[in-house]
């Protein structure tokens, strides 16, 4: 039945996210703290986002208005997540037993950008699981059966994409450079504006330009907290 | 950059409306679905599952089609679309017993034109009532029965779903989506997605009604469950005088009060929810009583002295083992009838002189009279028809027959009791409506053509004048048996020979079918009705004797018909000074309003086996039927994705994650307590178990 197709498309979606909160969150009480804030901040940019969808009578008709709207209250909201940080840093190392939470920056960033991820993530893709569970697929009126596995394989690379870009916004307003904070907000606005075609079935181009983004701003994260080629290679060979 | 905004302005322009995945992933299907209902020893009917059928649609359009169902087809459960000329007894018991494995609804379509012969009622209708040891109706003899046509499906039970599409835009969604999705290269199917149907019909009661009575008074929790309903309604009945008002506390058996009864049947059935206008199988001869009583009470406006009482009586749930004329005979029995609040004299099976019961009348022309015994009144009834049959030319051919292989109607609850009541059977010479107790026993079947005449109702026809109607039409047909009948009556009642020439009103018979076969929004019953009441709806009636709480509808509109037509004017009366029953203020004809002296009420048609205390159900004696209790039913077609494919994502997406988890974790893995290699269903899994700090046991599969 569909129910594989179920299990398949949340895991896909939710897999790797989980991956990452086993093995690099859920030991730390902080963490977790920290990231159901992120969570939590992320849901009142959707309810202001979507009050102004509502209040503004052609954002209702128009799919693209709203989007772009609700992107610029997520970023304004990853600033107010990073006000916040830094501003309860020193209270944060009261509480604390773990100092490293508080020493390496870093990891609040990317704490908080998988809460938001994986919180954007839900939303996403919550009420396609809850229709994929059968007993139809898609494809009766208009559709194709990817549909299901397209849109768990976007909501992925939504919830990767958070991680590294509050990774490298946090940063970026450490270091005041704000390039990066305008890489943030634009390829944020482009992937979502590239998902406008999958109205078309155009799964393609949404989803291969999709993960290249991903992959350059995963390396971007990854130079930014002081990856190189160098810390690979020692990875790699476990050195 | 711009390319960006480029992109963004052009998708701007395109307007998108928020809707959910499944909105497209689902299309409805209105129609009807077959149910369960019980008696004493079975379920009959369908049901599906709790979560509803799906099946692979499948179109049947010759009986070769059916091969494919039974030959292990390659993407079961299928869901055959068949058309009425193949739902024959053999096939779908075929499907029943040699596919069932591989079918899990069947889909009726309305596409007639094959058609010749359509009824699922049994071939001798309520064997296990009436005259049990004396019928001699015997199924595998064509001749003896009443209907010849019956597939008897109507008491099978089925382990699916029947669902009837009625709509052809409805049809035609189904058939586009077969031929796109399904119908090409069938040896394949199960390589890519299907268009499948989904039913939902379940219905809560199972095996019998004693058990699902016993059931439903089971108090296990704190919010009672009811399973099933016993069939019940209402037997409307009126008198042709008013009979004398006495003191509800003093009422007593009159000895001396002799009346005669005719009855018809007021109830019809169908295989499906909601469908069946049962036109011939008993709404001729409902229209016939109706315009009968309208006859005589025109003509006999008062009672003289020494003069019978007339008692039309329409039975309710006479389908179902004569509900309705079981517990008539069994309130007469008790001294329940008629009911206190009507104050008036109980009556017994004693006070009834004469019974008259109207049969299906399958053929207008061709009358037969069947009686089980002789009695004086038999003989004088025939003579006095056939003496008005030949003063008004009616064209009746009558004959009689005595006779204890008696058509299945109400009589056969009274001669149950003593076989030799005096009743005698009104039906036609043989059995010949091809529809009987079925969807298509409508309009069309008894050639009713409406005429809309917008002349008075009420006003009866002069014998030899000019009418809007052919000679041969349905209702000329049914105006001429009514004034033979009536004017038997008319003899009886008065002792007189008739001697004007006023005749039953075709008119009244128009107006009357249009009614109870098209749309309850009619001229009779707005005039039968309270001035400036809600209109009917705009469909027919439903006859269906139903449950309590049911619509009863087709009861209401005969006890207002009754009252209107039956009821006595009274002249000169004002609008406030007619509301006490049985003073009636009604809109009549033109609408303005007059008051009648109704003299028509309801008794119960509930069968005395649920009200009588440890009655035994295996006895036989009352009917045991019930209607199982269900959520509402729907139907809806998609598109079934196809096993390859699921199995697919099954075997690529599953595993991914845990691969992913594996990979990352593999030095933690190192560290697990133990490790199980475990073979599931011909895989070998290795079962890691990790305890952390906290105690949680983490448990990771891998394949192997």
């Amino acid at each position: 039945m569909t129910v594989a197709e179920f299990f398949g498309c949340t895991f896909l979606a939710f897999g790797p996210p989980l991956a990452m909160f086993i093995f690099t969150i859920a030991h730390d009480p902080i963490r977790i703290i920290i990231l159901i804030a992120a969570a939590f901040v992320w849901l009142l940019s959707l309810l202001i986002s979507s009050t102004f969808w509502f209040a503004i009578v052609p954002l209702r008709e128009y799919l693209s208005f709203g989007l772009v709207f609700s992107i610029f209250f997520q970023e304004a909201f990853r600033y107010v997540i990073y006000i916040v940080l830094r501003k309860t840093e020193r209270g944060l190392q009261e509480v604390t037993q773990n100092s490293r939470v508080t020493e390496n920056k870093h990891i609040l960033a990317y704490v908080s950008g998988l809460g938001f991820g994986i919180i954007s993530g839900a939303f996403a893709l919550v009420n396609v699981l809850a229709d994929s569970v059968g007993p139809a697929t898609m494809g009766l009126l208009s559709g194709t059966n990817v549909f299901f596995i397209t849109s768990a394989a976007q909501t992925l690379c939504t919830v990767l994409l958070h991680t590294f870009w509050s990774v490298i916004f946090f940063n970026a307003l450490d270091t005041s450079r704000y390039s990066h904070v305008a890489y943030v907000v634009i390829s944020h606005l482009f992937v979502s504006c590239l998902t406008l075609f999958n109205k078309q079935e155009l799964y393609y181009a949404t989803l291969i330009p999709s993960y290249l983004v991903t992959i350059l701003t995963g390396i971007l994260a990854f130079k930014v907290v002081g990856g190189s080629l160098v810390t690979v290679k020692r990875f790699v060979t476990c050195q | 950059m711009s390319v960006l905004f480029g992109i963004i302005f052009m998708l701007l322009v395109q307007s998108s409306i928020a809707e959910r995945t499944r909105d497209k992933m689902y299309q409805a299907i209105t129609g009807a679905s077959c149910f369960r209902r019980l008696n004493a020893t079975h379920q009959t009917g369908c049901s599906s599952p709790f979560s509803g059928s799906v099946g692979v649609l499948h179109l049947i359009s010759t009986a070769v089609d059916i091969d494919f169902l039974v030959n292990k087809p390659p993407a079961p459960p299928y869901a055959p679309v068949i058309p009425p000329h193949l739902f024959t007894r053999d096939n779908i018991l075929r499907i029943k017993n040699d596919a069932a494995k591989y079918v899990s609804a069947i889909i009726l379509i309305n596409k007639i034109d094959k058609l010749i012969d359509f009824s699922h009622e049994l071939k001798c209708p309520n064997p296990f009532s009436g005259l049990i040891s004396e019928q001699t109706c015997d199924p595998s003899k064509q001749e003896t029965t009443w209907n010849p046509y019956g597939t008897g499906l109507l008491h099978e039970d089925f382990p699916f779903p029947i669902y009837y599409v009625a709509d052809n835009k409805e049809i035609q969604k189904i058939i586009d989506c077969f031929e796109k999705f399904n119908n090409f290269d069938v040896k394949n199917q199960k390589h890519r997605s299907l268009c499948s149907i989904q039913v939902n019909s379940f219905m809560s009661a199972a095996v019998n009604s004693e058990v699902c009575i016993r059931r439903t008074g089971v108090f296990n929790n704190l919010t009672p469950t009811k399973f099933c309903d016993p069939l019940q309604g209402r037997n409307i009945y009126t008198t042709l005088f008013p009979r004398p008002i006495v003191d509800p506390v003093n009422r007593v058996v009159d000895e001396s009060e002799k009346i005669i009864l005719v009855s018809a049947r007021l109830d019809t059935t169908s295989f499906f929810d909601g469908i069946g206008l049962g036109a011939m199988d008993s709404l001729v001869s409902f229209a016939t009583l109706i315009s009968v009583a309208h006859l005589l009470a025109t003509l006999i406006p008062d009672r003289n002295a020494g003069q019978k009482n007339v008692l039309f009586m329409l039975f309710n749930g006479e389908s179902y083992d004569y509900i309705g004329s079981q517990r008539f005979v069994y309130d007469l029995q008790k001294k329940d009838f008629p009911t206190k609040s009507t104050s008036t004299n109980i009556l017994t099976l004693e006070n009834i002189e004469f019974m008259i019961d109207i049969g299906p009348l399958d053929d207008l022309n061709n009358l037969k009279i069947y009686y089980a015994k002789e009695f004086p009144y038999e003989k004088s009834f025939k003579s006095a028809i056939d003496e008005y049959n030949a003063k008004f030319t009616l064209g009746l051919n009558i004959t009689e027959q005595q006779s204890l292989n008696l058509p299945p109607t109400s009589a056969q609850s009274f001669l149950r009791e003593n076989i030799s009541f005096p009743v005698v059977i009104v039906t036609s010479n043989s059995p010949k409506n091809k529809f009987y107790h079925s969807i298509y026993d409508d309009g069309t079947n008894i050639g009713f053509k409406y005429q809309n005449t917008s002349q008075d109702f009420t006003k009866l026809d002069t014998f030899g004048a000019e009418s809007p109607f052919e000679a041969n039409s349905t209702q000329i047909k049914i105006r001429n048996t009514a004034t033979g009948l009536a004017f038997a009556l008319y003899y009886l009642v008065t002792r007189e020979v008739y001697q004007k020439d006023q005749i039953a009103s075709s008119v009244l018979i128009d107006e009357f079918l249009y009614c109870f076969l098209e749309s309850a929004d009619c001229p009779l019953f707005k005039a039968a009705s309270p001035p400036n009441s809600l209109p009917g709806l705009s469909g027919p009636p439903l006859r269906y004797i139903s449950v309590a709480g049911g619509s009863q509808e087709a009861a209401g509109w005969t006890l207002r018909l009754l009252g209107y037509l039956v009821g006595s004017k009274v002249q000169n009366a004002v609008k406030k000074n007619c509301t006490e029953p049985p003073l009636h203020w009604i809109a009549g004809f033109n609408g303005t309003g007059e008051c009648r002296l109704t003299k028509s009420n309801y008794s119960s048609a509930y069968s005395p086996a649920f009200s009588i205390e440890g009655y035994d159900w295996q006895s036989g004696k009352y009917s045991t039927w019930t209607e199982s209790t269900w959520f509402p039913m729907s139907a809806r077609i998609f598109l079934q994705p196809s096993k390859t494919h699921e199995a697919s994502i099954r075997r690529v997406v599953w595993n991914l994650p845990f691969k992913f988890t594996h990979n990352n974790a593999s030095s933690l893995l190192k560290l697990a307590k133990k490790t199980v290699t475990k073979k599931m269903k011909g895989r070998r899994f290795k079962i890691y178990q990790l305890k952390t700090n906290k105690s949680t046991t983490l448990i990771f599969f891998n394949t192997l």
